[in-house]
């Protein structure tokens, strides 16, 4: 009988610190009502009954239903620019372990998370959007259809989030402070990051390469046989941005959980950062231009189209390379940061053009937004942020578990 | 361009006068983006900092593995060299002052005794002693610190060390020293009897900014912090 | 019919050893040229003959069992609008204003074109498409995930998709393809009245075609949509208006689509194999550079850079 009560007793104490981080039910409780989960409740209660409507009625219930324009928000934003946007994990993998720059290893945890947490939910987005999510499995188990780019796309995004799954591991087990199985998933961690850009260098692509087989609907501006290229380019400096705002966000709401060490370190390595990306965006800049010279497109820039691509190119690459080595140059971290959200918003720009708004530009009537897609994606964003934040609450990433010193990896 | 030959021949031209164009652009572009070097974060590779969550009290590290001089100086024997003790500024030391400019640091060969002073830091002017935390034998002075004097401030536990010493009477001068639980405690003390002297809470601020430039001193009383440091260092001079 | 893997693997075999064996002697061309079936089916619309009468459409929606419309099928009404495919019509006539005489207006019948390289077929992940012997182009609702990727993928915008279905289907114009295998003619071809929809050999209905044209030079444009356009379709068109004029895409090229996405899936088994040794090489050489580095600091006597 008290074999069983001290049981109870002990789940009880796990339960209340690694969930409850130590505090009583009732003062976690009250610790949960701030502002910002206030409305995150609110954006719950009204998104997450629209997603149970949208099994029960079909996929018409929350998009616009076009049968000219197949693709909605969920994969302009859930697919196509959230992967870009999970880039973080394999860069900052690549950039410490195999190019062995080593005093950005306080960013490579948190990136590797962003990217999990990033695909995780890129998977959430497809399963809202397939018309049967139930058969998600097919192309990896029951049906291959190989000469697709798509089939690419699904086997690798599987692949990398058990990749990112496994880099992330090691933080997962030494909040659960088991010590054997976490030394096995550090000893694959060089394995893995290999493995992770081999991934990430082809699914990055593959998913401009999706357009190649929509010449005629996608603008020639941006339909271009170097798709997969530019998608992939793009999507390196949309991880070294997206690593830079994660951390600004972090260190800024999140104090508390990052190793005070960092502090000293985090505006070098942002500098670091943003000197990398601009390189990033220059290098893109040329490609871009020279998508335009292979089709000889030059006449198309002077067209409403060809306004938003050289707004795209200009305000939103080349405008925050400059910047970002304005920043660097003198030694402005602020500027470096603010820089990374212009960057990041050049990529969701971009991709949206490409999966929604340029691929149906001769269309007579194209429409883009439906209310409903938009409550739809805000609310799985908002349960992206809630996820991450309760990691982050309480696993490992910013800072070292006290009975592992050094970080692991 | 009625032929896909001639299509070809002209945009490859241009696309490869674009791609030679950006090349010779890359140079002085790649001067433009890298030539300020920051400076560079320091490797955490061989990871001796020891600072971790639970050895922070009020914003100064005071890890548990290392002994404490009451005058701010600390000793730490290493796994891999029993026979040697690594000696150091503390933590607060370094805060206390800010940016060093120099430091002088006694010859190889030399003796210190505990309690006695064994290193001058230079900066702002003046001239600063320290005392030793162990007696002993110097074997090894740390080099980089003629150059990067600042290394005290950015890794005082770490690659900041001063001197490795052979000690002569090491478990008597152990018990003269602070560690663990007491060596929280006195910082503590430290950092309150700090703070009546000052108006500024400087525990957080320093977490959260690093290392201030001019120092916890300096900025309690710019004209007379050399003394609240040589008082805090218990040195004369 | 249903590809599993092991079917798809047997399939990639047999058409790897049928083509080795239906050349014997023919030394090893170096060109691609890929020629389907020689005796597949198709269908040639004479859009000179179509009076929109829509009894296409009503055929259609019986063969496939499809829901009643709201607006019945001798309605002109919906000449109205530009109509496409829906999940409830996969085939529609629209009507044109003709530009060679105002009294007789010109109407064209959409349907799925059945494409000899389907691009549909080849955005397929999970191999739900089949461009059958028979020459239909067949939609396989067993494995369909929903993706919506052949929507895209279709030059024609013909593939139509249940947005108000929890299970969702795929709808297009199957050739009728149950019909066909029986001997039987497609359901709009046999309906229609004005016989201006022929069905036979894709070989015999370019012949047709170019006896037509070449009978009556003035009243058909001398050209047969769909013998070349994106790589040639099984569904042909041949009329008496440009056919810009009459709803067509002029501008599609003639390059199959599934070629448009070779060169990048060529690139990824390189990639594949290239990294690794690539990837592998810079991790060993940034160890080495900091071994050397650690050696140099710690005055440590070691191998020469």
């Amino acid at each position: 009988m008290s074999e069983i009560a001290k049981d109870q007793g002990a789940v009880g104490d796990w339960i209340s610190e690694k969930i409850f981080m130590g505090m009583s039910l009732s003062a976690y409780f009250r610790k949960l009502i701030t502002p910002f989960n206030v409305i995150a409740l609110l954006i719950l209660a009204v998104g997450i009954p629209l997603i149970v409507q949208r099994y029960i009625h079909g996929l018409g219930y929350v998009t616009h239903g076009s049968q000219n324009q197949p693709f909605s928000l969920f994969l302009g934003w859930g697919l196509f620019t959230g992967v870009p946007l999970a880039a973080t994990g394999f860069i900052m993998a690549s950039a410490v372990y195999l190019f062995g720059m080593k005093e950005y290893k306080s960013l490579v945890r948190p990136a590797v998370l962003t990217g999990f947490v990033g695909y995780f939910f890129a998977v959430t987005f497809l399963l809202i959007d397939l018309g049967r999510p139930w058969r998600l499995p097919y192309p990896m188990v029951h049906s291959f259809g190989p000469g697709s780019v798509l089939f690419l796309v699904a086997w690798h995004v599987a692949l990398y989030l058990s990749v990112q799954f496994l880099e992330f591991s090691p933080a997962i087990l030494e909040w659960l402070e088991a010590k054997r199985i976490r030394k096995w998933a550090l000893a694959i961690t060089i394995g893995a990051t290999i493995f992770g850009v081999i991934l990430s260098t082809l699914h990055q692509s593959a998913l401009g390469a999706l357009f190649l087989l929509a010449p005629g609907k996608l603008h020639p501006l941006w339909y271009s046989p170097y798709i997969p290229v530019l998608f992939f380019v793009s999507a390196i400096y949309a991880g070294l941005s997206m690593v830079i705002i994660e951390s600004t966000l972090v260190y800024r709401f999140m104090k508390d959980k990052v190793d005070p060490k960092n502090f000293k370190t985090i505006d070098d390595l942002t500098i670091g950062l943003g000197k990398a990306a601009s390189l990033v965006l220059i290098t893109y800049f040329c490609l871009k231009l020279i998508g335009v010279a292979h089709g000889n497109h030059w006449h198309l820039l002077n067209s409403s189209w060809g306004f938003w691509f050289l707004l795209e190119i200009f305000g939103f690459v080349l405008v925050p390379c400059f910047f970002f080595i304005a920043g660097v140059r003198k030694r402005n971290v602020a500027l470096v940061k603010f820089t990374a959200f212009i960057a990041v918003f050049g990529i969701v720009f971009n991709r949206i053009m490409v999966s929604l708004v340029a691929s149906s530009w001769s269309l007579q009537h194209a429409e883009f937004l439906h209310g409903k897609e938009l409550l739809v994606v805000v609310t799985v964003v908002t349960v992206e942020i809630l996820a991450y934040r309760w990691i982050v609450n309480r696993m490992p990433v910013h800072r070292e578990h006290p009975a592992f010193p050094g970080g692991g990896h | 361009m009625d032929t896909l030959f001639d299509f070809v021949t002209y945009t490859k031209g241009i696309e490869y006068l674009i791609a030679v164009a950006f090349l010779v652009m890359f140079i002085p572009f790649w001067f433009l983006a890298t030539s300020t070097r920051a400076p560079q974060p320091e490797r955490a590779a061989a990871a001796e900092t020891v600072g971790r969550l639970e050895d922070m009290v009020g914003g100064f590290l005071v890890p548990d593995s290392v002994y404490f001089h009451p005058g701010h100086a600390w000793a730490r024997v290493d796994d891999h060299e029993p026979d040697l003790v690594t000696v150091g500024i503390d933590d607060f030391g370094q805060k206390l002052v800010g940016n060093i400019e120099g430091i002088q640091l006694p010859d190889i060969g030399a003796e210190v005794v505990q309690g006695a002073r064994a290193w001058n830091l230079r900066l702002d002017g003046e001239s600063i002693g320290m005392l030793s935390p162990v007696d002993g034998e110097v074997v090894a002075v740390n080099p980089d610190l003629t150059l990067e004097p600042e290394k005290i401030n950015r890794d005082p536990f770490g690659s900041g060390w001063l001197l490795k010493v052979r000690p002569t009477r090491k478990s008597a001068n152990i018990k003269g020293l602070l560690s663990g639980n007491f060596a929280k405690r006195w910082i503590d003390e430290a950092t309150s009897r700090l703070m009546e002297n000052s108006e500024y809470a400087t525990g957080p601020v320093l977490t959260d900014a690093g290392p201030s430039r001019q120092g916890m001193a300096r900025t309690i009383d710019a004209e007379n912090w050399d003394r609240i440091v040589r008082d805090f260092f218990l040195v004369t001079e | 019919m249903k590809i599993n893997r092991r079917g798809l693997i047997k399939s990639v075999f047999a058409a790897g050893g049928s083509a080795a064996l239906a050349r014997p002697g023919k030394a090893a061309a170096g060109v691609e040229h890929f020629t389907g079936n020689p005796d597949r089916y198709g269908c040639l619309t004479d859009l000179t003959r179509c009076v929109g009468c829509r009894s296409c459409e009503a055929a259609c929606n019986e063969a496939n069992g499809l829901p009643k419309p709201e607006v019945p099928f001798d309605d002109d009404s919906v000449f109205e609008h530009e109509r496409r495919t829906s999940e409830k019509a996969y085939t529609v006539v629209n009507r044109y204003d003709n530009v060679r005489t105002d009294a007789k207006p010109v109407f064209r019948k959409i349907q799925c074109n059945h494409c000899n390289e389907p691009s549909c077929a080849s955005a397929c992940l999970v191999n739900a498409y089949t461009k059958t012997p028979e020459g239909a182009v067949l939609w396989n609702k067993d494995l369909c995930l929903g993706c919506r990727m052949c929507m895209l993928a279709c030059p024609f915008y013909i593939p139509t998709f249940e947005y108000d279905k929890p299970v969702p289907k795929i709808q297009k114009c199957n050739m009728c393809h149950d019909r066909t295998s029986q001997g039987k003619m497609p359901a709009c071809v046999e309906a229609c009245p004005m016989e201006a929809i022929a069905f036979g050999k894709r070989s015999e209905l370019i012949k047709l075609a170019r006896e037509r044209i070449e009978k009556e030079p003035d009243r058909y444009i001398d050209h047969i949509y769909g013998e070349h356009e994106v790589g040639g379709t099984s569904w042909m068109y041949i009329s008496g208006v440009p056919f810009e004029r009459v709803g067509f895409d002029e501008h599609l090229g003639v390059v199959p689509f599934p070629q448009y996405t070779r060169g990048f899936l060529s690139a990824v088994p390189l990639v594949l194999v290239i990294w690794p040794a690539l990837l592998g090489g810079f991790y060993l050489f940034s160890e080495r550079r900091e071994e050397l580095d650690d050696r140099e600091k710690s005055g440590k006597p070691g191998e020469r850079a």
